[in-house]
């Protein structure tokens, strides 16, 4: 591995760079025109939806999907016009593609036979060491359960000691609880390596726990790319901020500027937006959409409500449900602004007059307030609209 | 009342045991009659038992010549077939062409086609040009009646492959040939093998088509029809049995192949942690 580490450090050697790369089918546009790097070391994971361009993007990197327009670069070196037997790039496939009629020894030793490497026997112990698999050598594929077969799909790729590990949906097959232990494992492989990872996911949770960076992809194109904190805290479209994780709108009216903040007006009530939380027009008199994610909220019952300090964002309304789920209440509140607003409250203090019915007052600091343009949907990353692209992924297989 | 229920228990296993006698007591009268020492020209009636046949399986005169003739037309036929049919089978399934509906369809017909009528045509086709009835006319119609079998065979695996195996060949730096040597042929090979079995098997056995189409040319099939007209030798039952006994023998030593591999790599497995 010391040799891999050294690479590293010597400059822009594993850089992904995606100039204006693109991909139609026929009359279908997979991936419109994009331009990504992907840094030297990094854990990048692609997010989105089937059918929103991801794994279309990946096979591009790996040379098994020719653009419609654009480059690909590793480093400086232009791989564009390469087979994928060429690239210095290995691909962890969904579903593993182990080949079934080889062993697990035989699997893992493929890529370094192929390049006519003969002695190969102390590399591939040492790589099914590292995915904890040195027992399992002289198995067949189809005797291992699937979180070891997606190990070995893993150590197949490292070993070669790609520049970029690609890797489509590799933990899709897995049960929940095996999944948070690969991604734990993944990661910690990643970290030991230093290779560059490129992670195709449809599950923000999976992309937020593994990714340095994350790439939110919508309809083929970059929806927003950044760190998970940085997307979750920082959407930049309603798409980012109801695919990673729940968001609230508020419908509101710039009323005033000063200074740092915007005062708005929505239903009777003001709301504080930082300036610096918004890049959407915010011309006096105009619309904005003001997102508030539902943990950042305290719920007081209205009875008390003279008891929140002043400064603070607030709205009244009615609890329509509550739903207990151990760590926290999930309150859905009914509220003039806005019929549906999340309320997920910490299970501290529990008020016992929080139950569906009650007045409330909902209130939070104005610095987790964003805005966003109020010229797209509500409604756009959230479930019911997210599978619009299922058909055209597969046709696009 | 519980001979009944003896029946019911074991119902299953008594009609298995039947269907299995039903499916080898004309093998076992054929082997049997192959040690018969017959009076006159047929081996119909058992007379006494002799071993005369099997110390001279040549001894009729044109006998081991259309066998070793036979022999050579199902290897050169099932090479033939097996390799068209495996490219055919490959071509179906991985590329989209114009006629490949029509490809996919016209490939069973030769299955269809009633036998003695496709054996006269062939023949007027031979005679039309002008060709010279003999080992190459049959070689010719045994490749192409073969050929639907072989195609069924390997298509089914081939269409049952995860393309995905191929990408995964090529991104671990295999070329294309690599990748269809290492990956594609191995994972194939079954359905080729059983293709290639199913291809000597007609070959070897057919009697319609060759009858028509071989000209002076005897192969065993139809040395042995033509015998039964004249009176059956005990040799037929010995290259019969013969036959027999080694896709027996080949069969079973395959199995025990297989199961000390297994067995072997169990072992590998279970000391390797220690």
């Amino acid at each position: 591995m010391t040799t891999t580490k050294d690479t590293t450090a010597s400059g822009n050697g594993g850089d992904v760079r995606l100039t204006g790369i693109g991909k139609t089918y026929g009359s279908f546009t997979a991936v419109h025109p994009l331009d990504l790097t992907v840094p030297q070391g990094s854990f990048f994971a692609l997010l989105g939806a089937s059918g929103c361009g991801k794994t279309t993007t990946l096979r591009m990197i790996a040379g098994l999907e020719e653009p419609t327009s654009g480059t690909v670069h590793l480093g400086d070196q232009d791989v564009t016009a390469l087979p994928p037997y060429k690239r210095p790039v290995n691909t962890v496939f969904q579903s593993y593609a182990l080949f079934p009629h080889l062993d697990i020894f035989e699997n893992v030793a493929f890529g370094l036979r192929r390049r006519g490497i003969r002695s190969v026997k102390k590399q591939v112990e040492e790589m099914l060491e590292l995915v904890q698999l040195g027992e399992q050598a002289r198995k067949k594929p189809h005797q291992l359960s699937g979180g070891q077969q997606q190990r070995v799909a893993v150590a197949r790729a490292l070993i070669n000691h790609p520049k970029v590990l690609l890797l489509d949906e590799p933990l899709g097959a897995l049960d929940l609880k095996l999944r948070r232990q690969m991604q734990l494992e993944l990661k910690r492989i990643q970290t030991e390596v230093g290779i560059t990872f490129v992670h195709v996911t449809h599950d923000q949770e999976e992309a937020m726990t593994m990714a340095d960076t994350v790439a939110v992809m919508n309809a083929g194109r970059v929806e927003q790319l950044g760190s998970p904190t940085d997307l979750y805290e920082n959407p930049r479209t309603t798409f980012v901020a109801n695919f990673l994780g729940t968001s609230n709108f508020i419908e509101a009216e710039v009323d005033a500027k000063s200074g740092d903040e915007i005062v708005l007006k929505a239903g009777g009530g003001k709301l504080v937006l930082p300036r610096a939380r918004t890049n959407a027009p915010t011309p006096t008199g105009g619309k904005v959409l003001v997102g508030v994610r539902p943990e950042k909220i305290s719920l007081t019952h209205a009875d008390d409500a003279g008891g929140i300090p002043e400064g603070r964002n607030r709205i009244t309304g009615r609890i329509a449900d509550s739903s207990f789920i151990g760590v926290s209440t999930q309150f859905v509140v009914d509220s003039p602004v806005c019929p549906d607003f999340e309320v997920y409250v910490q299970n501290i203090d529990r008020d016992t007059r929080l139950v569906p019915g009650a007045e409330v007052v909902l209130h939070w600091n104005p610095a987790h307030t964003f805005g966003l343009d109020a010229a797209q949907s509500l409604l756009a990353g959230t479930v019911g609209s997210a599978g619009a692209g299922t058909v055209e992924e597969e046709v696009a297989r | 009342m519980t001979f009944v229920n003896w029946l019911k228990r074991r119902l299953v296993v008594i009609a298995g045991l039947l269907t299995l006698a039903y499916l080898l007591l004309p093998n076992i009268v054929v082997t049997v009659f192959s040690f018969n020492q017959p009076k006159g020209r047929f081996n119909y009636e058992w007379q006494e038992f002799s071993t005369e046949a099997w110390q001279d399986p040549c001894g009729v005169s044109g006998l081991c010549g259309s066998l070793t003739l036979s022999l050579r037309i199902a290897l050169w036929a099932t090479l033939g077939a097996t390799l068209l049919g495996t490219m055919i089978a490959f071509a179906l399934v991985r590329y989209r062409f114009r006629a490949r509906g029509a490809v996919n369809s016209l490939i069973f017909l030769p299955m269809a086609m009633p036998e003695v009528v496709m054996a006269a045509s062939l023949l007027t086709l031979f005679l039309n040009m002008g060709a010279r009835l003999g080992f190459w006319t049959i070689l010719i119609a045994h490749i192409m009646f073969c050929l639907s079998f072989v195609v069924v065979a390997v298509k089914a695996r081939v269409m049952s492959m995860d393309p995905r195996l191929e990408q995964a060949a090529q991104d671990l730096y295999a070329g294309p040939f690599q990748t269809f040597v290492r990956v594609t042929l191995p994972i194939a090979a079954p359905g080729i093998a059983a293709g290639a079995l199913l291809a000597f098997a007609l070959s070897f056995d057919d009697f319609i088509i060759t009858n028509f189409n071989a000209g002076s040319t005897v192969t065993f099939p139809m040395f042995v029809w033509g015998s039964a007209q004249r009176g059956t030798p005990v040799q037929i039952n010995v290259i019969g049995t013969a036959m027999f006994v080694i896709a027996v023998v080949l069969v079973l030593v395959a199995m025990a192949v297989g199961n000390r591999r297994d067995r072997r790599k169990a072992q590998k497995t279970h000391r390797s942690p220690l």
